[in-house]
């Protein structure tokens, strides 16, 4: 069977393809032990946690975060993780960076490392530790080449969960003000009759979303 | 004539299936200068031939032919950490060098294994590699000082669109990245070092 498109019909479907988004519940949760107090020309760092051995802080997740906190309205100064841990090389490196807050003094007394913070002027760092990962997958696609042309047949489905938590470090009082925890649940869904469609649940993509805002609603919060 | 022909098409077959099997990775990487206190010292270097070329080539016949360029990123990343640490470091071609008498000590890197994992290998969606080093430190007249083993290990999740070559090359430069991180904070930890430095702490 060959299936003819004509541009209306393709230009349609991509339509319909970009549309089409599985559903994603998201839940986020805050904990702020205290007011934060970023002046004009401040900065904070995003950096993600890579000390786990069964999983690792995806790097897209982490830009994604600097991406939104750094646009639109109450934005920050947003250093790059890789610019951040680059230039603090080898201090922020998997096995070697602070994993409290009080392991930033012994840091501190580097002269280099000491003025490294003082040029970007940084105030707070954002420790990121989660990951994406695939709970469960059912279903079967079949694609088979015959005469006619390509065409494939059947139903996949996938469950996705997304599991971050943000630990708010102020460098300069070297406290541990707050935390905030972002977990999505989506299904995706690929049909396909023919062509398949993929309807996919963007469940890391909404995860970051939901930290992100709940991020920028923490530093304009001067309640405490 | 027939036979023939079909002798050229099963050799040929073969040739491809050999070929498609195996995967070259020469590893590539851009390594920071590390933020440390440099140690008042003229450093004398030595990479043979072994470190500068090192390559892993699967031996394993269950395993994917792979063959993987490490010489090149590791001469880079140690050209890079080294002067970082001392206030001189000087490649030399080997102890025994007398041109340079401001020596103060030697270094010799060596790498004695190298291990990767590809996520069918395992249970993670993770490219994973390890480096074992053999570092070695002799002092200006020659003798061996310290001899230390320095493990590196870097991992990198599977990505959308990633190919396993680039995934691979990612993994190989955080375990650098870690190899090099591992020796400009525990250089002057390690016991006959420590000695050393206090005995020319007046340099």
């Amino acid at each position: 069977m060959m299936i003819k498109l004509s541009y209306k019909c393709v230009f349609c479907l991509i339509f319909i393809l970009v549309l089409l988004t599985g559903c994603t519940t998201v839940t986020i949760e805050e904990v702020q032990h205290s007011a934060t107090e970023l002046v004009e020309g401040e900065s904070i760092v995003v950096i993600g946690r890579r000390t786990s051995s069964d999983y690792e802080t995806e790097p897209e997740l982490i830009s994604c975060i600097g991406k939104i906190l750094s646009k639109g309205e109450n934005q920050l100064n947003v250093i790059p993780e890789q610019t951040f841990v680059d230039n603090l090389y080898p201090w922020f490196e998997p096995r070697t960076a602070p994993l409290r807050v009080r392991d930033l003094q012994r840091l501190l007394t580097y002269d280099a490392v000491s003025q490294k913070f003082s040029d970007f002027n940084v105030h707070y760092i954002i420790w990121v530790d989660g990951n994406t990962e695939t709970t469960r997958s059912s279903g079967s696609i079949t694609c088979s080449l015959g005469g006619g042309g390509l065409g494939c047949f059947g139903f996949g489905t996938w469950d996705k969960k997304a599991e971050y938590e943000a630990s708010i470090w102020d460098y300069k009082k070297k406290k541990l003000i707050g935390k905030i925890s972002s977990e999505a649940d989506g299904t995706s869904y690929m049909p396909a009759v023919v062509i398949p469609i993929p309807i996919i649940a963007q469940v890391q993509a909404d995860a970051c979303k939901g930290m992100a805002v709940q991020l920028k609603h923490f530093f304009n919060n001067t309640q405490g | 004539m027939m036979i023939n022909s079909l002798k050229l098409f099963i050799f040929t077959l073969i040739l491809v299936s050999f070929t498609g099997c195996k995967s070259t990775l020469t590893v590539k990487g851009q390594f920071p200068t590390p933020v440390v206190n440099k140690l008042p010292y003229t450093l004398g270097v030595i990479y043979d031939s072994d470190f500068k070329d090192y390559e892993y080539t699967e031996k394993d016949t269950k395993r994917d032919k792979w063959e993987i360029e490490v010489g090149e990123a590791q001469l880079k990343l140690f050209n890079t950490v080294l002067p970082a640490m001392f206030t001189d470091v000087v490649s030399v071609p080997d102890i025994n060098n007398k041109e340079n008498s401001s020596i103060d000590i030697f270094f010799k890197p060596r790498v004695d294994e190298l291990q990767y994992n590809v996520p069918a290998e395992t249970k993670l969606n993770m490219f994973e590699v390890w480096i074992k080093y053999n570092m070695k430190v002799y002092d200006n007249k020659g003798l061996l000082l310290a001899d230390w083993i320095l493990t590196a290990y870097g991992k990198t999740p599977t990505a959308f669109m990633q190919s396993q070559e680039s995934a691979l090359n990612e993994a190989m430069v955080i375990a650098l990245r870690d190899a090099g991180a591992g020796l400009t904070l525990k250089f002057s930890h390690i016991p006959e070092i420590n000695n050393w430095l206090k005995k020319h702490a007046n340099k």
